[in-house]
């Protein structure tokens, strides 16, 4: 070993020391960051939530003991016709999560258990839905099976159409499809193929093999995907709204009780009915979901042996399936967009991109800074949060965990209602501006960015921060120079997640429109409400192309990055 | 200059358990103190709470005359390094040398010429470009023993960190440490699970278990008299016997030794010890004249171990496995074969005797 004695080492003339008063304000740093969080969730989660109490339990809103009372509860069960709006939810909700847990689940199946060709590709198409809003799909469904769609009318001659809760079902379907798939493929990753493996060569046939192994191991998966998708479509507003016609559900109802006939108490009556059903998904999910990665292990993943040709086949053609009712859903869309008169003049134009709204192009400027300020905000302010959390001092870490995981399990719509009452008062000069969309969309985003981060930041060795610390870091230094540059990589999926969810949510944000903010995702619904379902269309089309662009982008970037990081190419010196 | 650190009477309670139990110590300036023991007795967190990052329940921690129980890490202005390394992967060699100093706010052409010198002193000059990643784990921890020397710190605490090395660069890596300690002059505090690391490394080794010490002492004199049967069983090895005193005599099953040292203790059960090197065997390691006849036993071998430098014979006596060992230069000359009858020679003066028998650890 090279070493040479060392020359210079006598006592040092001078010393340098920490200053001292960078150390003294650091302890203050941690608690005050955490307190600042607390307050935001606090400010912009519970008080708008508090509001929609408020309103729905005490007369006028007036808090006060003798103004409590059940009479906007009473009326809302004694009303058949809103009373019907629950049942109607539930229906959709129960039938879309049976069918998307069933279906997805032979689809995950499919690409974790066979030798299937072309998963990769069956995987990313599987995902497409998270790049549109949730109302892509009742357009693509109305251009196909409506009124005049070209499958009903035109090639079956019918007089059927989709309308309705069947209209709801099919496309929450294809909506919740991606949210389901990540959490079964992870399950079914994760348990250990061996485990069959065993079973059959101690005699088991293959459907014994699957019903006795395979889906016992991947049960707390099946629920924690029935949960998510039951939550995910009970909270729907988009999809709803557009193919539902006269079939109104909680969701639709509450924006009808607002907008329409402004009874802003009924509508957080709805809101409040709306939260348990959801609420109990969210902590069904919450409960199952800490089970489930308790069971992952880190065994090493063995080759799946050879599916035979006949499985193989049959899983092929069913995966095919799917990704094709994926592919004609986005095709309609998009194709829609830009032929003249669907279905009956092909031509092709960009006349439906000159939108006729109000809005328009200018929608889309507004949606894309604010999805870029959400993004950088949303993953920003999450990674900030988990690091105070997970720091090795963490200051009321408790607290600041119970409200980061609320923001999940309250819907965008009810959030969004609670945000006009609580706030629309002259001193919140917020209120009005694109910046209430903002803070809106992060707080309703919150739980998953967080909890991501959470998971990422439990990856660096806990020594790190110490080695800093020991040579003088403060907290502030440690993050900065530190923890942040080693989460880049969560940085950049959280800034495509929060992106993602601002350029295509619409139940949180519909109720924060007004006269001088437009927003794309909610043009669509004004569009396709004031009959230009084609220009409806573009602008799901312009959303898609946009938030495309932001993953190839990020693709490229987060490759770059990772190159950087983790280049093991010794560098000659 | 390394000043005086006290360990004065502290405890360290986690909930109902007692981490570390009323423990103290004196640690002179430029001393290589090593805390040995099996885990979970305490070592860790004993040099955690040296360094700051863990709070003490009871007692003191001394620095130079001064108690530094609430003084933060950051002002300790200690070294440590650690068993993962912990560089930051973010930053190149230099980099990471430099991160103290910059926290410091040292000028920098003051940071370049003190990470040069450092380079050089650690044997990776011309490295200063590289990453963590691109280096190999000797080199990295060379990388992090240099980065807590270049705040120049008053003592140097090393938390395992040659355990996640091969065993030929550890051995390597303990000269490197042990050597720029009698150059720098520096306090260093050590804490392993090895005990030939901390026999070869250490002035004053510590031996911890249950958040007690339990003997310090020079790695000679820990070696050569063990306190309890724990450490005779924990440093180097030994053999056992469950013994009772008779007649003047230790018996252990038919056999009766003469042990002198047994008188000392009181009470009938005593438990003997006697390392498997200091076992003779008559008419190869020691005449037949020069051993007291009570203490020679015959065995047969049951299964013979090359070690390299020395061959471990294993025999049953009343039934207990044991040990003996030879040097293999020894060994050649008799050519000892499995099953062969051997006659045995306890020394009396070799045996260490103990009125307790520690648990077991596993």
């Amino acid at each position: 070993m090279p070493m040479d004695t060392p020359t210079a080492e006598p006592d040092a003339p001078e010393t340098y020391a920490v200053p001292a008063g960078r150390l003294e304000t650091d302890r203050f740093v941690i608690p005050a960051v955490t307190i600042f969080i607390l307050l935001l969730l606090g400010f912009f989660m519970l008080f708008p939530l508090t509001s929609i109490l408020r309103l729905s339990f005490f007369k006028g809103g007036h808090f006060a003991l003798h103004n409590f009372t059940l009479i906007n509860f009473h009326k809302y069960f004694t009303t058949s016709y809103t009373l019907n709006a629950l049942w109607h939810s539930l229906y959709v909700s129960v039938a879309t999560t049976l069918i998307v847990t069933v279906v997805i689940f032979f689809f995950a199946y499919a690409l974790t258990r066979t030798t299937i060709p072309g998963k990769t590709f069956f995987r990313n198409l599987i995902m497409m839905p998270l790049v549109a809003p949730s109302i892509m799909q009742a357009l693509a469904l109305i251009y196909l099976f409506g009124r005049n769609g070209i499958v009903t009318a035109h090639l079956l001659h019918t007089n059927w159409n989709i309308y309705g809760p069947v209209g709801i079902i099919v496309s929450e379907v294809l909506y919740c499809l991606p949210h389901a798939f990540v959490i079964l493929f992870t399950t079914l990753s994760a348990v250990d193929i061996r485990l069959d493996e065993a079973a059959e060569s101690l005699g088991a046939s293959p459907f014994k093999v699957f019903t006795r192994i395979t889906l016992p191991s991947a049960k707390y998966g099946i629920f924690s995907a029935a949960a998510l998708t039951f939550n995910l479509t009970i909270t729907d507003f988009g999809n709803p709204v557009v193919i539902g016609g006269n079939y109104n559900v909680l969701a639709t109802e509450i924006y009808a009780q607002v907008t329409n006939l402004y009874r802003f108490d009924l509508g957080a009556t709805i809101s409040i009915i709306l939260l348990v059903p959801s609420l109990m998904a969210f902590m069904l999910n919450y409960y199952i979901s800490r089970k489930t990665f308790s069971m992952i292990s880190g065994a090493a993943k063995p080759v799946i042996p050879p599916s035979r040709p006949f499985k193989k086949s049959a899983f092929l053609s069913y995966c095919s399936l799917l990704s094709f009712s994926i592919i004609v859903v986005f095709a309609t869309v998009i194709i829609g967009s830009f032929v003249k008169t669907w279905p009956y003049d092909w031509t092709l134009t960009l006349a439906h991109y000159h939108f006729p709204s109000i809005g328009g192009y200018s929608a889309i400027w507004t949606s894309l800074w604010i999805a870029l300020v959400v993004g950088l905000g949303g993953a920003f302010i999450t990674l900030v949060a988990g690091y105070v959390m997970e720091t090795r001092r963490p200051f009321l870490k408790q607290p600041l965990y119970l409200l980061s995981v609320m923001p999940a399990a309250i819907p965008g719509l009810v959030m969004g209602l609670g945000y006009i009452l609580a706030f629309n008062k002259p001193y919140y000069v917020f209120y009005g501006t694109p910046w209430i969309v903002v803070i809106c969309v992060i707080i309703s985003n919150f739980t998953l960015g967080i909890l991501s981060n959470i998971s990422s930041l439990r990856n660096i060795d806990p020594s790190i921060e110490e080695a800093s610390i020991s040579l003088g870091g403060d907290s502030l230094r440690t993050f900065f120079k530190i923890i942040f540059p080693l989460s880049k990589v969560a940085f950049f999926q959280n800034f495509l997640y929060f992106f993602m969810r601002s350029m295509t949510t619409i139940s949180a944000v519909i109720f924060l429109v007004s006269a001088s903010v437009h927003l794309a995702a909610i043009e669509i619904i004004m569009l396709d409400n004031d009959g230009w379902t084609a220009s409806a269309n573009a602008m799901c089309t312009c959303i898609i192309a946009i938030v495309l662009v932001m993953l190839g982008i990020l693709h490229f970037v987060s490759k770059k990055i990772g190159r950087q990081t983790s280049s093991l190419v010794p560098v000659d010196a | 200059m390394s000043k005086e650190l006290v360990i004065d009477n502290i405890s360290k309670h986690f909930g109902s358990l007692v981490a570390l139990d009323q423990v103290n110590l004196t640690i002179e300036p430029g001393e290589f103190v090593c805390f040995l023991g099996p885990s979970g007795c305490g070592k860790t967190t004993l040099l955690r709470i040296i360094t700051g990052f863990e709070q003490l329940t009871s007692g003191n921690i001394i620095y130079n005359g001064r108690v530094i129980n609430d003084v933060i890490p950051q002002k300790r202005e200690f070294g440590i390094v650690f068993q993962s390394y912990a560089l930051f992967p973010n930053m190149t060699v230099k980099q990471n040398i430099a991160f103290g100093l910059k926290m410091r706010k040292m000028p920098k052409d003051e940071i370049d010429r003190r990470v040069e010198d450092i380079l050089k002193l650690m044997g990776l000059s011309g490295w200063h470009g590289h990453y963590p990643s691109q280096l190999s784990g000797g080199q990295q921890q060379r990388v992090a023993l240099g980065r807590a020397l270049a705040i120049k710190p008053s003592v140097l605490l090393l938390d395992e960190p040659l355990s996640a090395l091969d065993a030929k660069i550890r051995i390597r890596l303990r000269t490197v440490i042990k050597r720029l300690q009698h150059e720098l002059g520096i306090t260093m505090i050590y804490v392993t699970h090895d005990q030939e690391e901390a026999l070869a490394m250490a002035d004053r080794v510590v031996i911890m278990r249950d958040g007690q010490f339990r003997q310090v002492g020079s790695p000679w004199e820990i070696y050569k008299n063990p306190k309890s049967s724990f450490i005779a069983e924990f440093v180097g090895t030994s053999n056992f016997m469950a013994a009772r005193k008779t007649d003047g005599r230790v018996k252990f099953g038919q056999i009766a030794f003469r042990v002198p040292a047994a008188a000392e203790l009181p009470g009938d059960n005593v438990y003997l010890a006697i390392r498997p090197e200091n076992i003779e065997i008559v008419g190869v390691t020691i005449d037949a004249d020069d051993c007291e006849a009570a203490n020679i036993v015959e065995v047969s071998v049951e299964v013979v171990n090359f070690l390299g430098p020395v061959v471990r014979l294993t025999f049953f006596l009343d039934g207990e496995e044991m040990l003996v060992e030879i040097t293999e230069k020894r060994f050649e000359k008799t050519g000892i074969r499995r099953g062969d009858k051997l006659k045995l020679y306890f020394p009396p003066d070799a045996f260490h005797v103990y009125s307790e028998m520690f648990k077991k650890l596993i």
